[in-house]
Formats: C-alpha cells, structure tokens, sequence
C-alpha cells in the first residue's frame, strides 16, 4: 500500500468498519453529489424496472411472514437451567369455551397460564390472554410442564391445554456415584478432576459437599438461614445446589446484582429482601460455619469470564471463582460417609 | 504409550448462502472469503504434512450445507472469478508497494504468491470442488471428516420427532453422497444437545457426537475421568467433550495466541483504506466498499488505534506462528502429565474443537499455526499422540457410561443464544411449518395425490394432483423448513451481525413454505369445495424457488413422515 493512501486515509473515522464511503476531499463531495443526481433518476427506473417484473419475483423479492392459523398450541422450551419460555394460543375464544362449558354462570373465571414442576409439586399461576408468551424463572433438575386453564378464587380449576414436558438441567456436577466398581470416584477425587478441567467453582462446591448429598443440602440450607437470619425450613423448596452457588459467589466478593439471573428468581428475591444482612464476611461466616472450611480454604477473589472469543463465535468459558487449590486436597470432613468408603 | 491423546477437531460450516437471483451478493463473499482464507491454506497444509511423512490426524465437520455450496456449479464459478479479481487487485497493489511503499513489499508480495498458488490448486489440483480435496484427505487418513445436523439445525428448539430425525437422516445421506462412506461421527450444531437426541443418532448408526464441557462434567453419574475421556451414553453411542484449557489458549480474545502483535489486523483492510477510483474495478456493481481480504496492518497493540496499526510482516508472524505452536504443544506435554498423575496412570485425552474458519479468516496465521504444530508434534516429542474421536474409540481403552446433561456450546453454556427476547419469535413459525411438513408427508403419501400419468400437471382435476409434482413440491418444501431451520439465522440476530439479512431469510423460507404447502392444499381440495388446479404463475414459482434453494437434489420429503409410518 502506498504512502499517499496512508495519508488520506488515516483517520480514525475510515477506520472503523462501514459500508458507507468515506468524504475526504472536494471532489468526492462533487462525486457523490453527481451520484445522488444519477440515484434520483434510477429511482424511476428502478420503480419501472419492478413494475416489469415477473410476478414470481415480486413474490419472492417481498418475504412476509405467513399469519399462524389459529389453533390450540402450548409449547414449552428451555433456555437455560434458570428460565424457560413458553408461547400458546387458543383455536377459539376463551369466552366462549368459558360459556360452553359453565353455562352463563361463568363467574370469576379467568384465563391462566400455569407451570408446573412435576419434580418439586409446585406451580405458578399468572392470568394471560388466548395468545401469548411467558418467560418462567425456574429451578435447575426439574420437570416442567405448562398449562393453560381457567382459574377463579376458591374454584375448581380446568385445565384447557397443556404444553410438552421439558426438564431443566441440573447446572453443578451430579451427586451420584457410578454403581461400577472401575468408575467409582470419592468427591475429594472428583474435585480434582473438576479442578484440573478448569471446572474451579464446582471443584471447591464438591470438595466441601463430600459424598453425602443429603448433609451437604442440609448444611445449605442452614448455611442460608444464617445469612439470611431465617430458619433453615423456609428453604426446603430450593434447589440446595442453586443456595450453595449464591453463597459461594457472594463469599468470594460477587455482588446481589451479580446473581441476577445466575440463580433462580425466587432465591434472589430472597436475598433481596435480606439486603442489608448480605456481606461477603457473613456469607463466608455461613460456608464455614457449615462446612468447617479452614482458614486456608479462603476464596480469593470473584472473576468474571465473559464468552469473547476471536471472531463471530460466542463461545461459552466456565464460571470461576479462584480458590487455593490445596482446599481440594485437605478437606476431608464427609470422607467417612463417603460412597467410595462403603464401596470397600 | 504416550502419555496422554490430543484431538484437534475443525468446524467448517457456513448457511447456505446462494442467490442465482442476483449476479453479485455480499452475503455470498462469506463462502468465497473462506475458501481463500481457510479451505484452501488448510487443505494446502494437511496435504503438505501428509506428503512429509509428519502424519497428521485430526477430525473435521465439512457442515452439509458447506459441503452443497462447495459442490455447487455457480458458485464454484462465481468464485473463480472472485479470486481471479482479489489477484489482478494484488498484482496492481505490489506494482504500486514497488514503486511508492517498500514497507508494504513483504505483504504485498505474500498474497500474490498465496493467491497465485490458491488459484492453481483450486483450478488444475481439485478442479474447482474442494470435496475433492477434503475427500482425498479423509482416503489417505489424514482426517476423520464428520457430519452435522443437515442445516445445522439446533435440535433442542426443533418441537417434532420427526423434523429431528430429518436434520440426522438428510445429514447422513448427504455425506454418503460427497463422501462415499458412512459416517462415524457428527458434530451436533452449537454442540446442543438433549438426553435422548443419541437415540436418533444410533438409528443413523453414528457412533458419536460432539458437546461441551459441562455435558460430561455434570452428567449422571460422576465421571471419573472429568472431561478428559469421552463417555458412552446408555444407548451405546459415546460422546467427546471440548477441553477448556485449549479452548481459551486459542480462542479467548483476552489471552489467546491471535491477539498477539505482531499478527494481522483483521478489521484494516484494503477495501476501507484505498481510494474509491482505485479499487471501483475490483468491487461489486453497486459500488460498496466491502472487505476484499488484503490487510496490511499488524494488532501492533489491543489499544493502538487503528490508524496507527504498524504495516504486517509476514516473515515476524510466522515466526511468533511457530513460537505459539511450540509452547501450545509445551502446555499440552503439561496437562498431560498433570492429568495422568490425577488420573493414576490412565491416558487422558483432550479434545480441541474450533470453528475452523477461526484459521485463516479471523486468525490469518492460525494455519500456519496448525502446520507447525502437527510437524512438532511429529518429529520433536513423543509425550502427545493426535487421535481422532473414531481413533479413540478404536484404541479398546475402556469408556465409562453416562448419561451427558443438555448443553450446548454457547455464551452460559445452554440455549440463550437461540432463545431469547431478541429472536423468540421465530419458533412458532418454525414449529408450525415441522408440524405442517409431517402432515404434509403424510398426505401425499396418501392416495390422494397418487394420480399418474406422463404429463406432471395438465388435464387433471381439483382434487388430485400428479405424483411427480405433488413431490416435487413437498420436497421442496421440506428443503424450506430446513433452511429456516439454520441456527445461523438466530445466531446473528442476537449478535446484532447482518440481523437484517439473517430475519430476511428466515422469513423467505417460511414464507417460500407457506406458499408451497398452500399449493398442495389448494390442490387436494375437490372442485366441489373450492378446490382449484394450480396456475402457471404458481408451477413458475415453483421452478424459481427449487432453483433458488437448490440444496440436497437427493432429498425425499417421506422422511418427514409421521414417525409410525417410517
């Protein structure tokens, strides 16, 4: 490339990346001025141009979207282990199916959408219209179906429609311990294994469950009433891995509004309502109250890493938090209660 | 034994971008800047270590959708003519580097000689058609070349068993036809996946599939082996998950190796910098800048702005290429060691997928990057052994089972990047048309339009239609819904990338399926209920549409079938 074009072009606005031309000098402005005279008249030409084209390429130069026909739909999809999505629509008006079915006597009866988690025996309820779409918060590890049905206060409910079962994915490591023999690995093993995947979160999350999954979502929880200075039984219907997560990030420095979409609407409305309780000591004063972590076994420090990668791509990179590795290898307080323990 | 298995794993795909209805298209360039970029230097370099004797083994996805265009008669010609316009415009940029900016003589010189040489083997060495080369490297055992969902449709979002099962089945066929054989793996796109998509995939005998990280990582049970092994599901198909550490040596934009200086400047390029008057001749008609692929700028630094970038010297680049290829496979002798030792004596291995248009196009030395490696890895260590996915499991070592938790390989690691406020409205269109195209299957296999005759439309009545034309038409439409089915299209609109042209073509093909489906259900419909024969206007939109949307000539619409009638 030339030096004369390095002069002219060496601007920052050429630089940035555009389709449009760059005005540098005159003589472009009398270019273009000339172009935009030629483009005034092209526009007739181009209007009688389209007015000879074929009327199958007219057709296909003008893509529209088909109108959906009306019809009884429910589908229900996964976003992520934290959110689904939901979209319906009702063949007929839901009115009239409210008077076919009650007579004139249709009452407080109304239209809802209801989402159901066949795993914990719980549902939402919000009242929509006879189309639509739902974003749901939602927890990791479950079934979730959704309904569409007529509600009132202190009535039966009917349902109308129902969607497609989903199920969430569970977002930490699994629990459970291969019944082979060859494939057996105790949590303090698995950690590592975790940890030298890059997997440092879930390492350090694994290292103080240990093996007994049942004492590990007991001491979440209590853990969680000590932040939250509540008893452990308001959280029995949430997800113990979603609760250690919160108080694992929130010990190594991440903030309430970090959670934000990490962990499910519920929980950080809890955490929201207990503001002024949430520090990074005191949720580190509830993992070591419960989990007997040392004065070693301190995480450092919150780090975010983002999915940028060179190019078009959005790859993902895994969640981390650093830890001092050696906590992986010391801690040993479910060793005894451990699978791999019995298995011998 | 080595100590430990390294699987490098390419992702060459691209949408289907033709468009014959036009004599120049921007989107096309993404296909024509890739061959030059990626295809041709890649193929140059396993072809050249192979002839070395440096035996290199890798795996590679050639998407079918890639695999179609790289086929395709007219764009394998309007290609030739690009490249052949990109080389006169930098045989005239050394001409002026000569004689006015000897610091652009290095750069300058190295695209005549790459183009020059890229021209020769796309004309005389494959004759125009890149399966060619990538099939003669898969005969020599050069590359284990996979397939992929047959529009890289993201199969968790698609809401039919059936238009599930197409993505596979079409996927496969296609592959047997470009290839010649069965194939042993697929790379499922976006790496998504769902317990129980390996159920269509051993129906299609495929023995294994691509996915992310945490698919194994937070499987069911425990996998002893983390990442570092592949799993097989319950089903018998296994499963190879993508290794975080290569991942972000690579490809993080933070601390990976194609950020480094001295290394081309990917958004300086000729087509921005030159004046309009000089490069008029080398653009398209309408006369907008585009990138032409010439740049002459180093990164120089992350925070240098672009018009202080210092000029790119080939000669340092393939220096620092060599440096990184080196201290990657130093990390990799590392991890190796590492993970034996955690592993108590068991061989890991560790698998490196990329898209492969990150070598080439987005890094410019990244081939060159590759070849030092595979040459390295063969003549100066013996610690690292290349495998494949297929080699893998060859090799008798023993697999755990697992179930692998859904996934995919996406910003957060699920499904947000196709799912989500900004593009949502997409799926009830796309599942409305998988529910009309197996409904659709299903009548014209039927008796209904089970008319025969020579003639495919003339002298038939409201109600019944020619068989010939009856498929003509559902094949086509099942070739619409696979095109709307490309989660490239999703993609870019969260990207915020070409969302204008990406909306646009989902949209032509529903819309292009809507009226097709329209056409059959006019015809099926008895004069008596208003039924109508189809117009000559129609049977022309007919034709122009299978001319547009030419993909899979071999496709048969009876795969859309309701599942109890396959």
């Amino acid at each position: 490339m030339s030096a004369s074009i390095e002069h002219e072009v060496l601007d920052a606005r050429v630089l940035t990346v555009s389709s449009g031309e760059n005005i540098r000098k005159e003589s472009d402005f009398e270019a273009i001025t000339e172009r935009i005279a030629a483009a005034l008249n092209e526009d007739e030409a181009e209007a009688t141009a389209s007015d000879e084209l074929s009327p199958v390429f007219r057709e296909l130069a003008l893509p529209k979207l088909p109108e959906l026909k009306r019809e009884n739909r429910a589908r229900l999809l996964m976003q992520t282990p934290n959110r689904v999505y939901f979209y319906w629509s009702l063949k007929n008006n839901p009115f009239q199916i409210l008077r076919r079915a009650f007579g004139e006597n249709t009452g407080s009866y109304t239209l809802v959408v209801k989402l159901i988690n066949e795993t914990r025996n719980t549902e939402q309820i919000h009242a929509v219209d006879a189309d639509g779409n739902w974003w749901f918060s939602v927890e990791p590890d479950s079934s979730y179906r959704a309904e569409l049905g007529f509600y009132a206060p202190n009535r039966p409910y009917f349902r109308a429609l129902y969607s497609n079962t989903i199920t969430t994915p569970r977002k930490s490591p699994s629990s459970r311990v291969a019944t082979e023999a060859d494939w057996r690995i105790p949590a303090n093993k698995f950690a590592q294994v975790l940890d030298v995947a890059g997997f440092k979160q879930d390492a350090f999350d694994v290292a103080i469950t240990g093996d007994d999954a049942r004492h590990a979502q007991t001491a979440s929880y209590a853990a969680f009433g000590r932040l939250t200075e509540r008893p452990a039984s308001d959280f029995a219907g949430f997800d113990a891995d979603d609760i250690r997560y919160a108080l694992t990030l929130l010990a190594a420095g991440a903030t309430l509004e970090d959670l934000r979409f990490r962990i499910s609407d519920e929980l950080f409305a809890v955490l929201q309502s207990a503001i002024e309780l949430i520090t990074r000591e005191k949720a580190l004063a509830a993992l070591k109250a419960e989990f007997e972590l040392g004065e070693n076994d301190i995480i450092e420090e919150y780090e975010e890493v983002g999915p940028a990668v060179f190019g078009s791509s959005l790859v993902n990179f895994p969640k981390r938090v650093r830890t001092r590795s050696r906590r992986i290898d010391q801690l040993n307080k479910f060793e005894p209660l451990s699978s791999h323990t019995f298995g011998r | 034994m080595p100590v430990g298995y390294f699987s490098l794993i390419l992702h060459a795909h691209l949408p289907f971008v033709r468009h014959p209805e036009y004599p120049e298209f921007l989107e096309e360039d993404w296909l024509y800047e890739a061959i030059t970029e990626v295809y041709l230097p890649l193929i140059f370099i396993f072809q050249t270590l192979h002839e070395a004797g440096a035996k290199p083994r890798l795996a590679m996805n050639i998407s079918p959708p890639l695999c179609e265009m790289l086929a395709d008669p007219l764009l394998q010609e309007r290609y030739t003519r690009h490249i052949e316009n990109l080389l006169e415009l930098a045989k005239k940029e050394l001409h002026r580097a000569q004689t006015e900016d000897p610091d652009f003589v290095e750069v300058a010189k190295m695209y005549v000689d790459n183009l020059s040489a890229s021209l020769g083997l796309w004309n005389d060495r494959y004759q125009r058609n890149l399966i060619n080369a990538f099939r003669e490297l898969q005969d020599e055992g050069v590359i284990e070349i996979i397939t992929c969902c047959a529009t890289h449709g993201f199969m968790p979002l698609i809401s039919t068993p059936e238009a599930r099962r197409a993505q596979v089945a079409i996927a496969v066929t296609n592959y047997k036809k470009h290839f010649g054989r069965q194939p042993r793996g697929i790379w499922l796109a976006e790496c998504a996946y769902e317990p129980g998509i390996e159920d269509l995939l051993k129906e299609y005998d495929i023995e294994y599939f691509i996915s992310d990280t945490h698919a194994i990582l937070y499987g069911d049970p425990r996998p002893k082996f983390g990442v570092h092994a592949p799993v097989i599901c319950p089903n018998g198909v296994a499963t190879f998950a993508r290794d975080v550490e290569t991942s972000q040596q690579v490809w993080s934009a933070e601390i990976g190796y194609p950020g480094n200086d001295l290394y081309r400047e990917f958004y300086r390029d000729i087509g921005f910098d030159a004046p309009f008057d000089y490069l008029e001749p080398h653009l398209h008609a309408d006369g907008n800048r585009r990138h032409l692929g010439l740049k002459y700028h180093r990164i120089t630094g992350k925070t240098v702005p672009q018009n202080k970038k210092g000029a790119y010297i080939p000669s340092l680049a393939r220096e620092k290429a060599a440096e990184n290829a080196m201290h990657f496979i130093g990390e990799r002798i590392k991890q190796a060691y590492l993970l034996r030792e955690t592993f108590e004596g068991h061989p890991p291995l560790v698998v490196s997928p990329y898209d492969a248009e990150l070598f080439g196009h987005w890094w410019f030395e990244g081939p060159q990057f590759i070849d030092f490696f595979f040459k390295k890895l063969h003549f100066d260590q013996s610690e690292i052994q290349a495998v494949t996915p297929g080699d893998f499991l060859d090799s008798g070592i023993n697999i755990q089972r697992q179930q692998p938790t859904a996934s995919s390989w996406g910003e957060a690691g699920y499904y947000k990047v196709w799912l989500n406020e900004g593009n949502s409205w997409m799926y009830p269109y796309q599942h409305d048309a998988e529910r009309r195209m197996t409904d659709l299957a299903d009548r014209v296999q039927s008796s209904k339009f089970q008319v025969q005759g020579s003639e495919p439309y003339s002298d038939v009545e409201p109600g019944t239609l020619k068989l010939e034309l009856a498929v003509r038409i559902a094949n086509q439409a099942a070739r619409e819904l696979l095109l709307a089915q490309s989660s490239d299209w999703a993609f870019q609109i969260y990207q915020g990338t070409t969302v204008e042209y990406s909306s646009r073509r989902f949209q032509s093909h529903i819309h292009r399926f809507d009226l097709l489906a329209k056409m059959l259900e006019q015809s099926e419909t008895p004069a008596s209920m208003g039924g109508q024969i189809l117009s000559t206007e129609q049977l022309e939109l007919l034709a122009e549409i299978e001319s547009r949307d030419n993909i899979f000539p071999e496709i048969d619409y009876c795969i859309y079938a309701s599942s109890d009638k396959i």
